[in-house]
């Protein structure tokens, strides 16, 4: 007599997302979200309501696990926005509406010298970042099989928050040694949050860190971050996925050598191409298009996506990025469906 | 010293020498229009095409538009009003709720390293503004941008409100920026869609028949 399976599925929602992080044996494809699916159907389900829901412990709680408890994603993911970390490093924030996201007003920085005012104690003792540590002890005392996944901004978006974006890409180009020194600063607030996270009970950290090539040259990544993400992912210690949005095919190559264990990518990149050039160095996770699919779409459209990512080889799936906050929650679960059907389970 | 070499110097975005040899023209004699067009906005051009064709991407684009404003700072006490300049108008502006602003900036520079007078609105702007800068400076366009898929549905607001002002008619309204497509550009009743700077700037030529 065997142990009766649940769905016919019989790993828990951790060992799955983890097991599909590393590349490794699953019983159906893993569903995850290394960016927020916070929408206003899950905040009225749960009455955990933008802007709060960035900053109390138990509101962000209970919307993260909204992903996992309503829409049956193996991964809960409580970091909504790519802002938390901004206060920490003296910018003035707006933490936005019900539908808005939030966004910092200021940028403290315009010298890497202006970093070394900002401690990593004062930095970690930010009310937002306490928030979301917090959140994370709920969630894994709640949650205990469940895939609790952090979430820290990389140096290269902490230099977008502290020296404003327009600021920080035209110094790349007239002062490149500044940029070297405040990446070197910066990562230090990269590395204590994530540690941190994990001490809380969260299992993955994603690092977003857009240097996208929406914005940068593939030799501007090449020259400012792997050996930086190499250092970040090796101190960092657990499993972990780096989060660059938009178009990223021609820097993959290097992408793929930065140690990160998975690569959480945008659908302006052909998976077919992406798997062909990352092959088994990194997994891949995404493959759901967010404003014109999951917003727009319907859960048959949802479900030919996850059908194309998954025949590409793409291990895990996921909305490409942060959704529309106005995204069906039908749309949601149709992925969690549609990994079912193509693993047979359904 | 020559036009060409000013037009390289922006594409380069050699900022420290921009503007000497802007000014080292104009003592040779050239008149400032000429050095606009046939040395900054050249200059601009070919920043342009290179961005289009990815050869170049946006930290590149923003040093060359500031070495081309330093240049065009020389030139501004001898070019004779600015109506000698422009070859139209073209208003842009970031969406309501949405306060990122570097598509923004990115297309305000380029299409004014075009050579067309430029409106920018700013970030997060109401509805209502946008209405009431179309009533004022009568522009060929439109551009509306946006960062957020929380933001993009806005666009189809200020589509609206134009055509309830009785000024839809009068604009081409064009939609860019990183979550926007054709598709939705079309579901919207949008006129056009940038996918990226560059390709803006060829539409709003093209709309005003350049």
């Amino acid at each position: 007599m065997s142990f009766p399976r649940i769905n016919g599925e019989w790993m828990t929602p951790k060992r799955r997302f983890l097991s599909g992080l590393f590349g490794g044996r699953v019983d159906r494809i893993p569903v995850g979200n290394p960016s927020s699916i916070a929408t206003v159907e899950l905040m009225a389900a749960t009455g955990a309501f933008f802007p709060h829901a960035h900053l109390v412990p138990s509101l962000i709680a209970d919307l993260g696990a909204a992903g996992h408890e309503i829409c049956g994603f193996d991964t809960i993911m409580p970091y909504f926005s790519v802002q938390l970390e901004a206060p920490g490093l003296g910018s003035e924030m707006d933490w936005g509406d019900k539908d808005q996201m939030p966004d910092c007003t200021t940028h403290p920085f315009t010298t890497a010298e202006d970093i070394d005012a900002i401690t990593v104690d004062k930095f970690l003792d930010t009310y937002s970042i306490q928030s979301l540590l917090e959140a994370i002890r709920i969630l894994r005392k709640r949650y205990p099989d469940v895939c609790i996944m952090g979430k820290v901004m990389g140096p290269w978006t902490l230099g977008y928050h502290g020296f404003g974006v327009q600021n920080w890409l035209i110094q790349t180009k007239l002062n490149p040694e500044m940029i070297r020194q405040a990446i070197d600063k910066l990562k230090e607030f990269t590395v204590a949050f994530a540690r941190e996270q994990v001490i809380a009970g969260a299992d993955v950290i994603c690092v977003p860190d857009h240097a996208t090539g929406d914005l940068v040259s593939p030799n501007m990544y090449r020259e400012f971050l792997p050996h930086i993400h190499q250092e970040i992912t090796y101190r960092i210690g657990a499993p972990i996925i780096l989060h660059i949005c938009g178009y990223t095919i021609n820097r993959l190559d290097a992408i793929a050598n930065s140690y990160f264990d998975c690569f959480h990518y945008d659908t302006k990149n052909d998976p077919v191409e992406a798997k062909a050039i990352t092959g088994k160095r990194i997994s891949l996770i995404g493959g759901i298009n967010d404003p014109q699919t999951l917003l727009q779409g319907t859960p048959e459209d949802v479900k030919r996506e996850a059908v194309v990512a998954a025949k590409a080889g793409i291990e895990l799936l996921a909305p490409e990025c942060a959704i529309p906050t106005a995204t069906p929650v039908e749309n949601l679960k149709a992925i969690v469906e549609a990994a079912r059907q193509i693993s047979g389970l359904l | 010293m020559s036009l060409e070499q000013l037009a390289q110097c922006i594409v380069q975005g050699n900022i420290s020498e921009a503007p000497k040899l802007a000014r080292k023209l104009l003592d040779d004699g050239l008149p400032a229009t000429t050095i606009l067009n046939e040395g900054l906005l050249k200059g601009m051009e070919v920043v342009g095409k290179l961005f289009k064709e990815m050869e170049i991407y946006v930290p590149e684009v923003l040093v060359a538009a500031q070495a081309m404003q330093l240049g065009v700072n020389e030139l501004k006490p001898f070019l004779s009003g600015e109506g000698s300049i422009s070859k139209g108008t073209v208003i842009i502006g970031t969406v309501k709720g949405d306060v990122h602003d570097i598509g923004k900036n990115l297309l305000v520079m380029m299409v004014e390293g075009s050579g067309f007078k430029v409106i920018d609105l700013g970030i997060n702007v109401p509805e209502a503004k946008f209405v009431e800068a179309v009533k004022e400076h009568k522009p060929f366009v439109v551009g509306l941008s946006a960062l957020l898929t929380t933001t993009m549905k806005e666009m189809k607001g200020v589509i609206d409100a134009l055509k309830e002002a009785g000024v839809r008619d009068s604009v081409k309204v064009m939609v860019g920026g990183a979550p926007v497509s054709q598709a939705f550009a079309d579901s919207i009743g949008a006129d056009g869609y940038g996918e990226n700077a560059s390709e803006a700037v060829d539409k709003i030529k093209d709309y005003c028949n350049i």
